[in-house]
């Protein structure tokens, strides 16, 4: 397995991260007002646009691959969809922003568009989710609200490949499945597994995480028939709503907060233990597969960590080995063994990414058959890994426990 | 006393590592707010737990999570009358200087000695498991910090002792 | 002018709200079968003793415990008779009979241990016997663990 592609692109967070379609841009947003686009130069990303019009901390970003439309959503309770249109007095291609009438009054938290690129969803904390559409008539997208039974904060949502039904996970603990079937623009949706009829605002299913965590992540399979989700009670529950069956995988780490299919069969999630882990089952039974970071040996040899050893040179009693017993001793760090992520002088941890990763997205190959995944984080990283075949992961599953 | 103190800081850190799984997290009550819901507690539900790890009744912390804010609180070992007082002025100086420390919080908890308010915003802009080293440090130094401070006012005060008496022997 | 208006607090009567009992599905038993349950738990867990099974009698102990409000006589008697279990075994066995237990039943040992430090010196509470358990229970299941034990609504 090749080793993954990392570029820092900032030393604060990546609060979101999307790719255009062929992947030779990427919009972020390094935890400020602002959207960055970045275009790859080699081996760098260099910003060549800046798009500034929220007054708040942008929350998420999605960028349409076939329309190529950004739409960004922001704690300001704004969401803007940013068109390249030439610019009347010079000519030159800019990004132009079009307010989206969302008419709620709480922070917009995420946003995804629709597969067919006619409508997206912005979650809110105002306990609803937005589902906008085109309106050619004035110019503006406009909006319809999604409200109950959502109680709290909504977190996460994501599109069924039929353009109709969303699923949302929201901090009441809940993930739930949605039909946001607007007359004007949908086609009626053939009958699935979800249900026949699906007017406006029909919930097709609602879930409890299996320990009273906040929904951090939800996402459809490929096929749209299998519903996972990821909550803060360090679980993945996979649904299976014809056969009425949940499957929850408890993990022994920290909680994943996003996570995206590869296949029918597999899916990959990440969140605060740093690492991507791969997860595969079927209809019988699901199961961790492995983490798709190398987490046996530090990143940058010398690096980060010579401050704390190569500095003391011998005749000191001051050694690693001794530091490490002396703080197993006296701090209770955890012995080698089980501790990656306890460094005891080095400041860097035995993954790639430093801290939490709070967006994981298919990056290489179609819905169904995803070749490589791009990730983002709180440690300002933007990396690239290859999600290979399951055997050769199994191995190193030994290898995800954390302390 | 280190083998002693190891299984209390073990379980310190690791359920302050669960309890900083922290996300940038906008009010739900107020708009265009963005504050420790910790502190706040207007909405029950993103408000967790809050578990307690004690070796007995004098020493203990108690860690509230909540999804964007952490508050931890520490109950200091206090022996007898001198180590109260040598707690309390030593709390207090730190406290009146929190801005310095970034993390500290200004008051304690009530029933505590000191008090720590950690927001994702720091889980951000300092490693997660460096802040976890501070307040693991900050323990194992407090105790033995009052234990010299205590030592050293015993000293102090055999030397005025000796000194003062010593005018009466002739 | 009257100003107490200015104290009420107005987000109490949001309908949209979530209250603490919506948290969390209630306990579909009544309180007086949890109680009798219980009894007849701390019984089998005793006879299990007897016979030196330690890990069956935490499952049998930690299996559908009590939670909710109006339940604390079964709640107190579930810590107590857990509290007996855990101090009776040896620290040498606590690693082998912490990794034979189900995942469900050490995310509930976890609650407890949690339950039993926050209330020292209440029964044969002991400090350092719960910090030896958990020390030994999150090397076997985890910080994965203490987040469950954070995030479930259901005490116990």
């Amino acid at each position: 397995m090749s080793a993954p592609e990392v570029y820092n692109i900032s030393q604060g967070p990546i609060t979101g991260h999307a790719f255009n379609a062929d992947r030779t841009q990427v919009a972020v947003s390094l935890n400020s007002n602002d959207v960055q686009i970045l275009s790859r130069s080699g081996n760098d990303w260099n910003t060549t646009e800046t798009l500034a019009e929220h007054d708040k901390i942008i929350t998420s970003i999605d960028w349409a691959p076939n329309s190529n439309r950004i739409v960004t959503s922001s704690q300001d309770r704004n969401a803007y969809v940013w068109q390249q249109t030439p610019d009347p007095q010079t000519g030159r291609t800019i990004w132009k922003p079009t307010l989206v009438l969302l008419r709620i009054n709480r922070a917009a938290t995420f946003v995804r568009w629709s597969p067919f690129e006619d409508k997206f969803a912005v979650a809110s904390g105002a306990r609803a989710i937005a589902i906008c559409s085109f309106d050619p008539d004035n110019d503006w997208w406009v909006s319809r609200l999604l409200k109950k039974p959502i109680r709290s904060t909504v977190l996460t949502v994501d599109w069924h490949p039929n353009n109709v039904l969303l699923a949302a996970g929201s901090a009441d603990m809940k993930a739930r499945v949605f039909s946001a079937y607007i007359k004007d623009v949908d086609k009626r949706p053939a009958g699935s597994v979800w249900g026949e009829k699906l007017p406006f605002n029909t919930i097709c299913g609602e879930y409890t995480s299996p320990s009273g965590g906040w929904v951090h992540a939800v996402g459809f399979s490929p096929s749209g028939d299998v519903l996972a989700f990821a909550s803060h009670d360090s679980t993945i529950s996979i649904v299976y709503p014809g056969g009425p069956a949940i499957y929850t995988i408890r993990s022994n780490s920290l909680p994943y907060v996003t996570l995206t299919w590869t296949a029918e069969e597999a899916l990959v999630a990440a969140g605060h233990d740093c690492q991507p882990v791969l997860f595969t089952g079927n209809a019988s039974g699901w199961k961790a597969a492995g983490s798709l970071d190398d987490t046996s040996a530090p990143k940058s040899a010398g690096g980060a960590r010579s401050g704390f050893g190569g500095a003391s040179p011998v005749g000191r009693l001051n050694s690693a080995a001794f530091n490490t017993f002396r703080n197993a001793d006296s701090r209770g760090l955890g012995s080698p063994g089980g501790a990656n992520s306890g460094g005891s002088g080095d400041t860097e941890l035995f993954t790639v990414h430093q801290n939490t990763i709070t967006s994981v997205r298919p990056y290489e190959g179609g819905p169904g058959a995803v070749t490589k995944v791009s990730t983002s984080g709180v440690d300002g990283k933007l990396v690239i890994w290859n999600v290979s075949p399951v055997g050769a992961l199994t191995a190193k599953l030994n290898a995800v426990r954390i302390q | 006393m280190s083998n002693v103190l190891r299984p209390y800081l073990a379980a310190v850190r690791s359920t302050l590592t669960a309890a900083l799984t922290l996300e940038n997290f906008s009010s739900q009550v107020v708009e265009r707010h963005n504050k420790p819901e910790v502190e706040v507690g207007g909405s029950k539900e993103v408000l967790l737990n809050p578990l307690t790890i004690s070796r007995n009744e004098n020493e203990r912390v108690l860690i509230e999570p909540s999804v964007n804010s952490i508050r931890l609180s520490i109950k200091i070992k206090q022996a007898d009358e001198i180590e109260r007082i040598l707690c309390h002025k030593f709390t207090r100086f730190m406290m009146q200087r929190a801005e310095s420390f970034i993390v500290l919080r200004r008051k304690p908890v009530k029933g505590y000695d000191i008090s720590f308010l950690i927001t994702n915003t720091q889980t951000e802009t300092m490693l997660k498991h460096k802040i976890v080293d501070f307040i693991i440090q900050f323990m194992e130094d407090v105790d033995r910090e009052i234990s010299e401070m205590k030592l050293s006012l015993n000293a102090r005060a055999r030397t005025v002792a000796e000194s003062y008496l010593i005018a009466f022997n002739p | 002018m009257e100003v107490n208006f200015r104290k009420i607090d107005i987000d109490a009567y949001d309908e949209d709200v979530l209250l603490e009992t919506e948290l969390y599905d209630a306990d579909p038993r009544a309180p007086s079968q949890v109680i009798e349950e219980t009894k007849a738990k701390a019984v089998a867990v005793r006879s299990s003793l007897n016979k030196g099974d330690i890990t069956g009698a935490l499952v049998t102990i930690l299996d559908n415990p009590p939670y909710g409000p109006g339940v604390d006589e079964a709640k107190n008697l579930t810590l107590q008779t857990l509290v007996t279990v855990l101090n009776s075994t040896k620290s040498s066995d606590i690693p082998n009979v912490v990794k034979s237990l189900p995942l469900e039943s050490q995310d509930i040992l976890m609650k407890y241990l949690y339950k039993g430090m926050a209330m020292p010196g209440w029964g044969d509470v002991s400090g350092s016997v719960l910090l030896g358990w958990h020390e030994k229970l999150t090397e076997v299941a985890g910080t994965g663990s203490i987040v469950r034990a954070m995030t479930d609504r259901r005490l116990v």
